[in-house]
């Protein structure tokens, strides 16, 4: 019944041959009557660094939700490298919003770093040796070694993003997408955090972030996703983030006009 | 000896049975506790329980018409598992297809079907055929356990507990993480139902013992009570599951001794136990929380009575000055004094305070904090009143980068506003460590070890040792003097970009 995630760490092929990282085609998703995504289809290629944007309740980490295969589609699918999201197994590492984690769960910094290696186990089977020592040395890039014994939640805010971090990297899964990973963290965990991010891409991995800072956007990613329900549009910073655009999904909040006046003045 | 041993069996054997069935049963509800408390899943056991008696009813009907087998224990231990699957499948169907809530949902599934139990069983013709003494399946009667129902109890637990082991982690992970369990595989609704059904079975084993009222005590208590134990999962199972076991054999040993109900005492013993751990559990417990607040000294309060010891001035100050000199003193005063003593910055003697050598560098990083704060504010438009209770505050923040901040914005100041010196930046003006040279006072002797590219040149090279003069021009220019005799007037940026080393001051 239960299917172990175990799955090859993919050999590089000729880039031509391999199929996009993730195809995204005519996805609607709904809860009850509300629809949280419609007819979105995009397609992000390998060794990209992409940002999804967009309002409060805009669908973003509903579209990570698919792109997981947490949530089935009305309509639509989700691929990974050419197969379905369904089948998929591992090869895509995911870094929850630091909301929806309970962080009383009785579980050590350890343990959650080694839960990247629970794919590459059966599921009856224990994890080895091997496994903590994988989980030990992706604690020592996120500079959470010091603290492998403690309770997730003794930990600050921005710790407690790199702890995650770390169970992202533990998996070494070809694909990494982070809900809000910047909010509510300190200045070193943000430059950690984002040295992490070009490391992954520089070694070839796809990695999408849910973003709220528009400030930061353009800085920070390849491509930019900007979501409301709908996908308004897709591409290069510079060409996302024009005023037009901007106030057609945000609709002339406080924020906005003032991030509109940030990118006249800078041209 | 023979004759001691049947004589005992003979006083004691009807315990044997119960003390099996109850071990055996407190382990399993313990170590499913577990689960069903980290998922927030308490009410829904409840409801099984509770819609368990239309289950036990419907299986029971079913052996007796289709077998002609009276109250065969298995057909009703089916019947209620189904029961409270069904329960928890309306539950999910209304929550999800209505605006209806999961609490409310549940309320209303449990009731419902447990309602259906008792009007099925108060019609005449049912009732005269389910020969199921009403009372004991309520309150539970552990001492009416059979043989029968021990092995099947037995089976029950086996069962359940081997699926907790093998499905250790597909259980960890998706009451921690679902999204995550989800992208590696594990089907996350199917192991919910999985839990479901461990949790039906455990709530119709334990039954037995407590009845359908308190059996979710069982369930939960001793899983909460081992929650406020450890902060490790597969610890919290094993104390659970030792809580759960103690607590029923007290339980039933008061039951024995006072001849009061067996489910009722247990219960009364783990909720006991519950209220134990709550108030002594070792981190989580409301004592050591009680201690942990009384003994944290605020770090404000430490950092005032150092300030004000270093103001008081030289020598040993007594208690009473360093008070006067806090505005707000409170009972953490003495107690900051002790913590201080303790971690080495002050030396009191006989009610009177000196600071150490290192209390001295820790209240002088103080107090240049507080005068750069207050030349800054001065800058400001923070009303002339509220510089120095402004100040205050910020003087405590953490960050020392902020201070060197302000302190370079403002041209490295030597006095505030109100005339008083601002101590010098000991830490970074330690001996053989590279200093700017702006941070530098009168009368220092410095080596240059290097030289910045700046604005305008400065005629001076490195290796040469400079003495500080007095500042000029409101303490904006420094001036040095060379060995050979030069003097050098320097402005602020060209003072930042010569760094130097301490020869002796």
């Amino acid at each position: 019944m239960i299917q172990s995630g175990q799955h090859k760490p993919q050999t590089r092929s000729t880039g031509a041959a391999r199929p996009p990282a993730i195809e995204v085609e005519d996805l609607t998703v709904s809860y009850g009557p509300v629809p949280a995504l419609l007819d979105v289809s995009l397609t992000i290629e390998e060794g990209k660094l992409v940002g999804i944007i967009g309002p409060n309740g805009s669908g973003k980490s509903t579209l990570m939700k698919a792109m997981l295969g947490f949530i089935k589609p009305d309509v639509g699918t989700v691929k990974i490298f050419g197969s379905d999201v369904a089948g998929i197994k591992g090869r895509v590492a995911y870094v929850p919003q630091r909301g929806a984690v309970d962080w009383d769960f009785p579980i050590t910094v350890r343990e959650v770093a080694a839960m990247g290696r629970y794919s590459y186990r059966r599921w009856w089977q224990d994890l080895k040796q091997q496994d903590y020592a994988l989980a030990e040395e992706a604690l020592v890039k996120v500079r959470m070694s010091d603290f492998a014994d403690r309770q997730i939640g003794q930990l600050s805010g921005g710790q407690q993003q790199r702890v995650f971090m770390a169970r992202a990297l533990t998996q070494n899964a070809d694909i990494l997408l982070l809900d809000e990973p910047f909010a509510g963290v300190d200045a070193a965990t943000e430059r950690a955090i984002l040295d992490v991010l070009e490391d992954l891409k520089n070694d070839g991995k796809t990695v999408v972030v849910v973003h709220h800072d528009l400030a930061t956007a353009a800085e920070y990613f390849d491509l930019l996703i900007l979501l409301k329900q709908r996908l308004f549009g897709f591409g290069p910073p510079k060409m996302i983030l024009n005023p037009k655009l901007l106030g057609d999904v945000y609709e002339g909040t406080l924020r906005v006009f003032a991030e509109l006046e940030r990118q006249g003045a800078e041209g | 000896m023979q004759d001691a041993i049947i004589q005992f069996q003979l006083d004691y054997g009807y315990l044997i049975n119960p003390l099996i069935v109850g071990t055996l049963v407190s382990i399993v509800c313990s170590v499913v506790g577990c689960f069903i408390v980290l998922r927030g899943m308490s009410f829904l056991a409840d409801a099984i329980a509770h819609s368990m008696l239309a289950g036990v009813i419907a299986g029971y009907l079913f052996m007796k018409v289709l077998f002609g087998q009276e109250s065969h224990l298995g057909g009703m231990l089916i019947g209620a598992t189904l029961a409270g699957i069904l329960t928890v499948a309306m539950v999910g169907l209304v929550t999800r297809f209505s605006r209806i809530k999961q609490d409310t949902a549940i309320g209303i599934m449990y009731t419902g079907i447990f309602a259906l139990g008792s009007f099925l069983l108060s019609l005449d013709s049912v009732g005269s055929l389910v020969l199921i003494d009403i009372y004991h399946f309520i309150v539970g009667d552990v001492m009416a356990v059979k043989t029968g129902e021990l092995w099947l109890l037995a089976i029950v637990t086996s069962i359940v507990l081997s699926v907790v082991i093998l499905f250790y982690r597909p259980l960890q992970l998706t009451s921690f993480d679902p999204i995550m369990a989800a992208s590696i595989g594990i089907p996350v609704l199917a192991v919910e139902y999985l839990l479901t059904a461990c949790t039906s079975l455990v709530v119709v084993s334990g039954v037995q013992i407590a009845g359908v009222i308190l059996v979710v005590a069982l369930i939960i208590t001793p899983a909460a009570s081992a929650y406020l134990l450890t902060d490790r999962l597969d610890r919290m199972i094993v104390a659970s599951a030792i809580l759960g076991v103690v607590g029923f054999w007290t339980g039933f040993l008061i039951a024995i001794v006072t001849g009061s109900a067996a489910g009722a005492a247990v219960v009364i013993t783990m909720t006991a136990f519950f209220f134990l751990c709550l108030v002594f559990a070792p981190r989580h417990g409301l004592l050591a929380d009680w201690i942990r607040k009384r003994n944290t000294v605020p770090q404000e309060i430490m950092e005032d009575v150092l300030g004000s010891v270093l103001r008081s001035g030289d020598g040993f100050v007594p208690v009473e000055e360093v008070l006067g000199y806090i505005s707000k003193p409170n009972i953490k005063i003495r107690k900051s004094i002790d913590m201080l003593e303790r971690q080495g910055l002050l030396d009191v003697q006989d009610d009177k305070l000196k600071l150490t050598k290192d209390g001295l560098f820790e209240a002088r990083r103080l107090v240049r904090a507080h005068r750069l704060w207050e030349t800054y504010l001065d800058q400001t438009s923070v009303p002339k009143e509220e510089i120095h209770s402004r100040a205050h505050q910020l003087e405590h923040l953490q960050d020392e980068s902020m201070v060197d901040y302000l302190d370079d914005k403002l041209g490295h100041p030597i006095t505030d506003p109100h005339g008083s010196e601002i101590p010098i930046d000991e830490k970074r003006v330690a001996r053989n460590e590279k200093v700017l040279l702006s941070l530098l006072r009168e009368g220092y002797r410095a080596q240059i070890l290097e030289k910045k590219v700046c604005q305008e040149a400065i005629a001076i090279e490195v290796g040469q040792v400079v003495s500080i003069g007095k500042r000029s021009e409101d303490g904006t220019i420094w001036t040095v003097v060379t060995d050979a005799g030069d003097i050098l007037q320097l402005d602020h940026d060209q003072a930042d970009a010569l760094l130097v080393q301490i020869v002796e001051n």
